[in-house]
């Protein structure tokens, strides 16, 4: 018997009947599908590091006289970071399983995969989303810890010179700040660099770098904006 | 019933496959016309005997007519069939666990016989010694580097089809056969022979 006899008997023989094409069909397009899920919550997971980065002080750590390995890593959005890789992760196994990824390298794949991610992630992050997204997570996920928490761990630490809160009053050598667990401080600032975006007045929220004179007593070198511009900046947006 | 040669050399590759989907009996035109080509190829990259070759290449084409919905027709039909071939082969070495640095061609007269078709210029005894040199080369190489330079010098196929047999970038390709060459080199002068690859 011809070896093409002995094919045809087998396949007729076992029953083999061809995998119909909507199965191909599917594989392929739950593997795209698949892949723009994981761009897409990879450039989330992404905006939300940009929003840490951009909240957070990494600059002052320098500054600190013990435990800044400790409070470096603790102020890293680990969550998110291990979200991004996850999720690049999974773009890139879609793409290289698609039909033709494997005509790609590794290192192309990954990077594509990668970069679409960054570029969604930083335009969500520059439309305001990445911080709904923290206040979402931190107001629905109980164990989860707020950009906004880190930061004002990071700037409620008056003994090391970074101090945080709302301003109550304010006189011409001095004013009252209220820190984020309620504590009245008194802030001298005559030396102190003030940018224009700040705006001493009640209400504002910001941050002092100094030194702590006494209990209740501060001493400022530089007040920042609590968060990117002043309540100034702010209203005059708002004016436009 | 069996398609006779001369109606299936009235059809095309993707013709028949066609035909297969309505009729099986076509699809042993697509196994008659790839069959001696795989076959040969089969026993370059494995080390096996005849009838292993036939059971390995049975195998491939019964997943081939299991995937025939798969084919994707930007790819040429015979790079496909390749790919199916070549997986099909290694699958069986690895259940043999008989491939790799280890392996030692066996030189019998139908290997000599078979490495001599379509060679002219040289005389059967050398064309025999320098065929089976080739091979005992070729079987020291690890399989990454065997297969590249089987594709490539044997089979005669261009990066972009090795690319699509292999299922690795054709950018891998060329290395892959720069790196293969350079061991292939490297044996053949440890053994005092020299070849113009």
């Amino acid at each position: 018997m011809k070896s093409s006899e002995k094919l045809i008997q087998a396949i007729k023989e076992q029953d083999v009947k061809p995998v119909p094409k909507w199965h191909f069909t599917l594989k392929n397009s739950l593997l795209w599908t698949g892949f723009l899920i994981a761009v897409f919550l990879g450039a989330l997971a992404f905006s939300v590091v940009l929003f840490a980065i951009q909240q957070t002080d990494f600059n002052i750590i320098s500054h600190l006289t013990h435990s800044r390995l400790e409070l470096f890593l603790g102020l890293l959005p680990f969550v998110w970071i291990v979200f991004l890789v996850v999720f690049v992760g999974i773009a890139f196994f879609s793409i290289r399983h698609s039909k033709k990824g494997y005509k790609f390298t590794v290192a192309k794949l990954a990077g594509f995969s990668a970069a679409l991610s960054i570029l969604l992630g930083t335009l969500y992050f520059l439309a305001g989303g990445a911080s709904q997204l923290d206040k979402v997570f931190a107001a629905n996920v109980g164990l989860y810890e707020s950009i906004q928490e880190k930061k004002m761990k990071l700037w409620s630490m008056p003994e090391e010179g970074y101090l945080s809160g709302e301003i109550v009053n304010v006189s011409p050598d001095f004013f009252q700040l209220k820190d984020f667990k309620n504590k009245v401080w008194e802030i001298t600032f005559e030396e102190a660099f003030i940018p224009p975006v700040v705006t001493l007045e009640r209400g504002e929220k910001v941050k002092v770098i100094g030194k702590m004179l006494s209990r209740d007593a501060f001493s400022a070198d530089e007040i920042r904006p609590w968060g990117g511009a002043g309540k100034r900046m702010q209203n005059r947006g708002q004016n436009r | 019933m069996i398609i006779s040669k001369q109606i299936c050399d009235g059809f095309s590759d993707l013709e028949i496959i066609q035909k297969s989907l309505e009729e099986i009996d076509f699809f042993s035109c697509l196994f008659e016309r790839y069959e001696e080509k795989m076959l040969r190829y089969i026993k370059r990259v494995a080390i096996v005997t005849r009838e292993e070759a036939e059971d390995i290449l049975q195998e491939s084409f019964i997943k081939i007519w299991k995937n025939l919905h798969a084919f994707d027709q930007s790819l040429k039909l015979s790079s496909w069939i390749y790919r199916i071939v070549h997986n099909q082969t290694i699958s069986s070495l690895r259940k043999k666990k008989s491939y790799g640095k280890d392996q030692q061609v066996e030189l019998n007269e139908s290997l000599f016989a078979e490495m001599a078709e379509g060679k002219e210029g040289l005389s059967e005894t050398d064309l025999a010694e320098r065929e089976a040199l080739t091979e005992r080369i070729l079987s020291q190489l690890p399989l990454p580097y065997k297969e590249v330079l089987v594709l490539k010098f044997l089979e005669n196929m261009s990066y972009e089809e090795i690319s699509d047999v292999l299922k690795i970038p054709e950018g891998t390709v060329a290395t892959r056969i720069n790196r293969a060459k350079k061991a292939f080199r490297e044996i053949s002068n440890r053994q005092f022979v020299s070849f113009e690859i």
